[in-house]
This record gives structure tokens, C-alpha cells and sequence, in this order.
């Protein structure tokens, strides 16, 4: 090792809390090594084998953002495979183990379907359901499962001839299998892949208007918590010897969630500190017999009042007050080349035609229909409630409209999800900001770049070195901050920032997915006339990049100034379109802004 | 048995479920969330009813009022323990956090009354009505009754009065309700109180047929969060309609094949429901903007 990876090895070390975690898991494995008598030597395995299940609920739980109630069945699901496959057909681990893992993600990925669309409750709910039926096959199928009595007499891992009998040679063998799971986590979450998970719960619609497949993340935290439970399960049915009902409840399904909002819900520490902390409190609470659950239950909620992210959490917390937090160096900027534009087309970049959507008994769209041109601004206006954003919300997908038709460049891309129409070049912002608060906001920015260069699940885990792909998407992120102008806050977390800034950070990441349409809704919302003037200067570059921009603005004089013409939108349908002037003298627009019988030019008014 | 006696079971034991749904329907419509204590909440005021029943040995009707005071404290407690302090976590903070409390409560069971099943004395009398060949115990049709009274009322005060038009505008906008003046955390806990207050109820209600044992709660939770989805979530009616179709369905397949095949179907139907219509059968009764 030279002496420059020492240094970046030490500089990663010390960073945050990873030392003391360091001396800590160098305690224990000491403790294991030297003093651990045959009864510790049994409850570190299974701390071990909880800590692989936690892993996996993670992914599900912590990174995907959905409460998954059937952990324990994919748990369940792996122990019996093991059982009855080494049972009553005597095959060794190196069959066993791998399919312990694949049944469960089979089940996952059959039930993923149906259950993965489903939102919040509902989720948890069918999660749930499919963990009750699994546990009444397991009770009632008892010629192959053995009932609620199960499958005693699983033999010892089998690896080809050699058997891995004794205590310690076990834990060894589950803490090695621990480590891989650390590993996979750590290289699934650490880049710009695992990145998108933290967007993508957070804020779904950002995350999908920024081009991330929120339905293809799920799939892959759900599959990847079945895989981690199956192998659990599987090591479980080997050091007790006996798979059962127990194996696959609720209440195995309580511990492993109580474990993980213990310990953390995204950290790798927190998995083993949950599953160690509550298997060791069960043995020392053994004594208060009764009282334990009441005790671990109270306990449990505690750390869930007090500690939002887990003891881990807390702890990072705890570093950052005393130590106060390093802000790190913001990264150079990189600019890229944008790929020369061809010669200006002469159908519309976008034409939406004749395009209906109600809620309800409101028709928010009723046969609206414009085009743009590549490379122009067109201003957006009309009334509160005359269909502004809804019509936003259809043209970038997150809305589904019940007639008409949306092409972009030549593309019917109506019936598109929202993801899809983003990767084609598509990006917007929010009247009401959609950001990370808890991420800073060139973490933020950089979360654009996700969806093109993030790669997949399998590149992810594949990785070594240092993730370039984060590297790049934070370079690019500074160079997108830069042409909005808030270098300056780039590192500071965005929940803090004032609420212009938030705009910009915004405008920032949607410029960072480098795109050929920019739909910015209310850019200039609580901006001073300054800032205005400033904003309206930076949007005409982004028009003079060959990026077309439509603006949904109430504030005309802005608009008037910026934009070469006005859309004016009135319950759901276009009443005018044309120059900036010519639209503001038209007399349905008036009538729509100020009411009948006014005949006020809007300038007097507004300006 | 004939299938009119079945049905006739299955409303019975429906009535009991239709309370079970309406309190976890209140506490959805107040929080968002979903409390999965319901079902301890609902064992806890079977035992209450049991522990009553032994210090006085009276009918359950005259002590279902004070049943429902002390159920409105514990919904109290509850919500100052698991749902205030969470407020402003998403809603599956709050799921866990009850979930959490719903295993403390099930272990206070087991302290106090011991891990075997008790029953509470009837409502009445025990004994049964005959018609024919359909028999009715007077427990059904108290049951029944108390919770045709117990529903209507909630729907007077829902539709009819201040208090629950100030509930409902809690239900849809906390932040909203509170910038117009209605106080919304008394009105959360409020709710709290009632959800559990009619949590047992159904409690007393149902540990005279159905006893009550430490662990009896979860499956309740399971009903009144299956009916609440089917029924549409949110909706209180749909709650009603989804227990009765819970507790009809099981009557009916435990009947005439086995509770286990009842509660086994009951789940997987309620994943192709799922499949079909990824909000429940009626839809939500709010439609969610983005």
C-alpha cells in the first residue's frame, strides 16, 4: 500500500463515527476470540444471523421507505427449504443454501407485482396478508413442513465432506457471511445508485421527475430483503437444528422491525448494534420473566420517540454537536460538452393537443392544446385554479388525462409514466419545492444525474474504488449551481436555506439532467425585483444553451420581459397565445384576470 | 346448519367486528395512521369487562359505561404516548409505534390476567331465543343492538354537530383546522379516546362468546385494518359494510370447510383484491393530489 492510500484509508476512518464503531467491532470480535464461553458463542451466531436479516429489512424499510410486514416470512420461507431439503432428501449446504435464497426472492418476485404498486398502508397490509397465508401453510401442510410442531433433526452446514460442527468454527462461518452481506449493502448504497433510494422515499414525484423508475428501485430493495432473509433463515435452521412455525410469525416480524428502528434504518452499524443490543437485552432480561416483553416493547418506543434515525443515528448526531460538523470541500466544477444541436427542427419540440382531465366534477383541463418551438420561452399565465400546473403535471407525466394527446419530438408520449418522459429530456420544477431537506444541496442537484448515469442494482454492487459516477454527478451538480448562482450554499444541508435559494437549488437539479425542455412552475415566487431581473438573465442563457423553457408565472411584468409569448390558460382551456403585448391587450384575458366590463390594459394593474 | 343461521351468526358476530372497524376507522380518519394496538385495545376492554364482572356481579350492560371511561383514558394515553410525540414523523412511524405499544399492552394481559383465555359474564342473561330451528343467543342480540345504537349515534354526531364537523375538518387538514381556530390536538385526543372507548366496547361485547386471552387482540387488528381497506379507507360506513363482509365470509367457509381455509382465503382474497383495485374495493374516499 503506497503511503497516499494510507492517507485516504486513515481520512475515511476517521470521518464521522466510523472509529469508535471500528474499536468497537474489534471489542467484540476480541470478546468472541478470547473470553466467549459456549453459550455466548451461540448468541453472537444468531446476533449474527439477525444482522444479515436487518441487513435485508433495510433495503426494503430503510432505503425503499415502504414497512414490509413480510420479512419474517421470506425468514421462514428459507429455514424450510434448508429443513426439508436436508430432511428428507439429505442434500448438502452448497444445494441448500443457494436455494434457501432463491425460493424466497422467487416468492418476492412473483408477489412484487401486485403488491410492490401498492402505497403505504396498503402495502403493509398485503405484506401482511402474504406472510398470514405462508404461516398456515406452514401449520397446516404437515406432511411436509411438519406442522406447528416442524422439522427437527437439521443437520450441521455440510460444505462437500466438511461439516462445520463445533460452536465457534459456526460463528466464524456465519460472521464471514455477515461480512458479504455488509459488503453488498455498503457497495448497493454507497454511490449515485443508492443515492436515488433517498430521493426516491423522501419524494416520489421529484423522484420520478427526475427520471428515476421508482417502480424498478422498489423491485430491487424488495428482492434484494428476500434474498438477505432467505440466507438468514437458512443459517438459523442450521445452529438450532429445527425450523417451525416460530420461524416465519409476527412476532419474529415485530423483533426484526424493533431491531431496525433500534439500530438504524439505513446504516450497516445499525443492523448489527440492533440485532446484538436486542438479542443480549432478551438473555439479560430473562430474569424479569414476564415483565421482559413490557420492558423491550417500552424500550423500544423510546428509542423510536427519541432517536428518529436509531442509536446509531443518535450517535452521529451526538459527534456532530460536540465535534461540530466537517463541511466538506464542494468539488470542482466539470462542464460538459453539450451535444451540438441539430438544425431547429421544424415540427414542435411539443405540441399538447386538445387535452381533458377532471378531478372529480372539475374539469381542471378541458381541450387545452399549445405547441413549442425548439429554443424558445414561452410564458405560461392564467388565473389561480385555471389549470397551470395540472397542465405541468400531464406534460411531465405525473398526471394521466382522460383525452387528448402530449407529443415530445415527434414522440406520443401521452400515456408515458413520468420517469420515461423525464429520460427523454423533460425536466421541471415545483410551485411548491420538492427538495431533500436533510441532503445538501449539491447532493440534491446531483440526484439528477441518478437516472442517467447511476447504472443498475448488479453494476452497483460491482463497483470497486471510489464511485466515479457520484464523482461526476456532484461536478456536474456545481457546474448546474454555478449558472443559478448559489456556489456559494452548494454545502449546506437545504432544509436551512432561504426559501429564493431553495428555487434556485431546484432550477439546479432539473438544468443538471441536462434537458431539451425546462418546465419551471413559478420560478420567480417570492423573489425581489433584484432577483427577478437576475433569474429572468439566467433563464434567457439557458434558452441560448438551445434548451426550450415554459413558465408558469403569475408575475407579468417578469414574464413580459423574458418571454417571446404568452400562453393565457382560463379554466382549463387556452383563451390566447401570441406576443407578450398583444396577449396582455386581448380583451378574454382581461376579462379572465380582473373580471367583465374592465378594460384596464393588465400593466396598469400589475405593474 | 342452515345457511340462515349462518347468517344470521355471521351478522352477529359482524356487529361486534362493525365496532372493532368504526373506532380504527376514527383514529385513521384523525391521524392518518394506522394503529395496530386496535385489536390489544379491544381485548383490553374485554378484560376490563372481566375484571368489573368480578368485583361486581352484575349484568356487562350496566358496566359497558364504565367500561368506555376507562378504555377513553387508555385511548388518551395512548395517543400522548404513541401518536403526539410523533406527529410530525410519517405515518408509519406511528404504525410501528403502536405496534410496539400493542406488544406492551398484550404482555400487561399476561401479568395481570394470566396467558389463559377468560370470558366476561353475558350482557344480560345467557341463555338463547328459538324460532324454528334458527336459535339466537340474547349475547347476539344484545350485541347487535348495542351496535345498530353505538353507530347510529357516532352518525349523528359525525353528520349532525359541531363537534364532528370540527372532527371531520380536523380529519382532512390539522394545519388548516387549527389556523381557523378548531383545536386539533384536543380533538385528536379526543378521538383517540373515542376509537378506544368503541374498541371496548366491542371488547366487553365479545368476550362473553369469544373469551378473551393475551395474544386474541392481533387478528382484530388484522379484521379492522382488512375492512377498513375494503370498505374504502377513511370511509366509516365502508368500515361498517367491510366488517360485516369479513365476519360473514368467515362464518360462512369456517362452516363448511375450516376456520384456518376461512382465514386463509380471507387473506388471499384480499391480495387479489389488490391485484384489481390497488386502493380497495370503493376507492379512497379522498382522492390524493400530487
Amino acid at each position: 500500500m503506497s503511503r497516499k492510500e494510507i492517507s485516504v484509508l486513515a481520512s475515511w476512518l476517521l470521518a464521522g463515527i466510523r472509529l469508535p464503531l471500528a474499536l468497537g467491532a474489534v471489542a467484540l470480535a476480541g470478546y468472541a476470540i478470547f473470553f466467549a464461553g459456549p453459550f455466548d458463542l451461540r448468541i453472537l451466531t444468531i446476533c449474527g444471523i439477525y444482522t444479515l436479516l436487518v441487513l435485508g429489512f433495510q433495503f426494503v424499510f430503510g432505503h425503499a421507505g415502504a414497512v414490509s410486514l413480510a420479512q419474517a416470512t421470506f425468514f421462514g420461507i428459507g429455514g424450510y427449504v434448508t429443513g426439508i431439503l436436508a430432511t428428507k432428501f439429505g442434500v448438502g449446504f452448497l444445494v441448500t443454501f443457494p436455494l434457501s435464497i432463491a425460493v424466497p426472492v422467487l416468492l418476492a418476485v412473483i408477489v412484487a407485482v401486485p403488491v410492490l404498486k401498492l402505497e403505504d398502508h396498503y402495502f403493509s397490509l398485503a405484506t401482511l396478508g402474504i406472510g398470514l397465508v405462508v404461516l398456515l401453510f406452514a401449520i397446516q401442510w404437515s406432511d411436509v413442513t411438519g406442522g406447528t410442531n416442524g422439522l427437527p433433526g437439521i443437520p450441521s452446514i455440510d460444505i462437500a465432506g466438511f461439516v462445520i460442527a463445533d460452536r465457534r468454527s459456526m460463528l466464524w462461518f456465519v460472521w464471514a457471511v455477515v461480512v458479504i452481506g455488509c459488503l453488498i449493502s455498503f457497495q448497493v448504497t454507497r454511490g449515485l445508485y443508492g443515492h436515488a433510494f433517498h430521493l426516491m422515499r423522501e419524494d416520489r414525484a421529484a423522484a420520478s421527475a427526475l427520471g428515476l423508475n421508482i417502480a424498478h428501485l422498489r423491485f430491487a430493495a424488495f428482492i434484494l430483503s428476500a434474498a438477505y432473509a432467505g440466507a438468514a433463515g437458512a443459517l438459523m435452521a442450521h445452529v438450532i437444528h429445527v425450523v417451525s412455525p416460530e420461524n416465519l410469525d409476527l412476532s419474529l416480524m415485530v423483533m426484526c422491525l424493533t431491531m431496525t428502528v433500534i439500530g438504524g434504518r439505513t446504516r450497516i452499524a445499525g443492523a448489527i448494534l440492533g440485532a446484538i443490543l436486542i438479542v443480549y437485552l432478551r438473555e439479560w432480561f430473562r430474569v424479569l420473566e414476564n415483565y421482559y416483553m413490557i420492558a423491550y416493547g417500552s424500550a423500544a418506543l423510546i428509542v423510536l420517540i427519541l432517536a428518529p434515525y436509531g442509536l446509531i443515528g443518535a450517535v452521529e448526531r451526538l459527534r456532530r454537536m460536540v465535534f461540530g460538523s466537517s463541511v466538506e470541500k464542494p468539488p470542482s466544477a466539470l462542464v460538459r460538452a453539450r451535444p451540438a444541436a441539430g438544425s431547429a427542427r421544424a415540427e414542435p419540440l411539443l405540441s399538447v393537443h386538445d387535452v381533458t382531465l377532471a378531478f372529480g366534477g372539475v374539469r381542471a383541463l378541458d381541450g387545452a392544446g399549445l405547441s413549442l418551438r425548439e429554443g424558445e420561452i414561452v410564458g405560461l399565465i392564467g388565473p389561480n385554479g385555471s389549470g397551470k400546473t395540472t397542465l405541468l403535471n400531464v406534460i411531465s407525466g405525473l398526471y394521466l388525462c382522460d383525452h387528448g394527446q402530449v407529443d415530445f419530438m415527434g414522440r406520443d408520449i401521452t400515456r408515458a409514466p413520468a420517469h420515461e418522459i423525464a429520460r427523454l429530456g423533460v425536466a421541471r420544477t415545483f410551485q411548491h419545492i420538492h427538495l431533500v431537506d436533510d441532503l445538501s444541496a449539491l447532493d440534491n442537484i446531483a440526484m439528477a444525474r441518478a437516472a442517467f448515469d447511476g447504472g443498475g442494482l448488479l453494476q452497483a454492487i460491482t463497483t470497486l474504488g471510489p464511485d466515479h459516477a457520484l464523482e461526476t454527478a456532484r461536478r456536474l451538480a456545481m457546474t448546474a449551481a454555478d449558472r443559478v448562482g448559489i456556489t456559494g450554499a452548494v454545502m449546506e444541508p437545504c432544509g436551512g436555506l432561504p426559501y429564493g435559494t431553495r428555487r434556485r437549488v431546484e432550477i439546479a437539479r432539473a438544468l443538471a439532467m441536462e434537458p431539451k425542455l425546462l418546465l419551471l412552475d413559478e420560478p420567480a415566487a417570492g423573489l425581489n425585483e433584484q432577483e427577478q431581473l437576475d433569474l429572468a438573465d439566467r433563464i434567457r442563457s439557458f434558452a441560448a444553451d438551445g434548451i426550450t423553457v415554459m413558465v408558469v408565472e403569475h408575475n407579468l411584468v417578469f414574464l413580459s420581459a423574458l418571454v417571446e409569448r404568452l400562453i393565457c390558460l382560463e379554466r382549463g382551456k387556452v383563451i390566447a397565445s401570441g406576443l407578450p403585448d398583444a396577449v396582455r391587450r386581448e380583451p378574454a384575458v382581461i376579462e379572465a384576470y380582473l373580471g367583465l366590463g374592465n378594460a384596464l390594459p393588465l400593466t396598469a394593474v400589475t405593474s | 346448519m342452515s345457511l340462515l343461521q349462518l347468517l344470521i351468526n355471521g351478522v352477529a358476530l359482524g356487529a361486534a367486528y362493525a365496532l372493532v372497524a368504526l373506532g380504527f376507522v376514527f383514529i385513521v380518519n384523525a391521524t392518518g395512521a394506522v394503529n395496530f394496538a386496535h385489536g390489544d385495545l379491544v381485548m383490553a376492554g374485554g378484560y376490563a369487562a372481566v375484571g368489573l364482572g368480578a368485583l361486581a356481579p352484575v349484568p356487562i350492560l350496566l358496566l359497558l359505561p364504565l367500561v368506555a371511561v376507562i378504555m377513553f383514558v387508555l385511548g388518551l394515553a395512548l395517543a400522548l404516548l404513541a401518536y403526539f410525540p410523533l406527529i410530525n414523523r410519517p405515518p408509519s412511524t406511528v404504525f410501528i409505534s403502536t405496534l410496539l405499544c400493542g406488544i406492551i399492552l398484550q404482555n400487561a394481559f399476561v401479568v395481570l390476567f394470566g396467558p389463559q383465555a377468560r370470558a366476561a359474564p353475558p350482557l344480560i342473561v345467557s341463555g338463547a331465543w328459538h324460532l324454528g330451528q334458527i336459535e339466537i343467543s340474547v349475547q347476539a342480540i344484545g350485541t347487535m343492538v348495542v351496535a345498530a345504537v353505538l353507530i347510529a349515534l357516532q352518525y349523528m354526531v359525525f353528520a349532525r354537530t359541531q363537534i364532528g364537523r370540527r372532527l371531520r375538518a380536523t380529519a382532512e387538514d390539522r394545519q388548516m383546522a387549527q389556523a381557523i381556530g378548531i383545536p386539533a390536538y384536543a380533538l385528536i385526543a379526543a378521538t383517540f379516546g373515542l376509537g378506544t372507548a368503541l374498541a371496548g366496547i366491542a371488547g366487553a361485547l365479545l368476550a362473553n362468546q369469544f373469551f378473551v386471552y393475551p395474544t386474541g387482540g392481533i387478528p382484530l387488528s388484522v379484521f379492522a385494518y382488512i375492512a377498513v381497506v375494503i370498505g374504502g379507507w377513511g370511509s366509516i360506513a365502508g368500515a361498517v359494510i367491510g366488517a360485516m363482509m369479513i365476519s360473514l365470509f368467515q362464518v360462512v367457509v369456517s362452516a363448511y370447510v375450516s376456520y384456518a381455509v376461512a382465514t386463509g382465503l380471507l387473506y388471499a382474497t384480499l391480495l387479489l383484491i389488490f391485484v384489481v383495485r390497488p386502493r380497495g374495493i370503493f376507492g379512497e374516499r379522498v382522492q390524493r393530489r400530487a
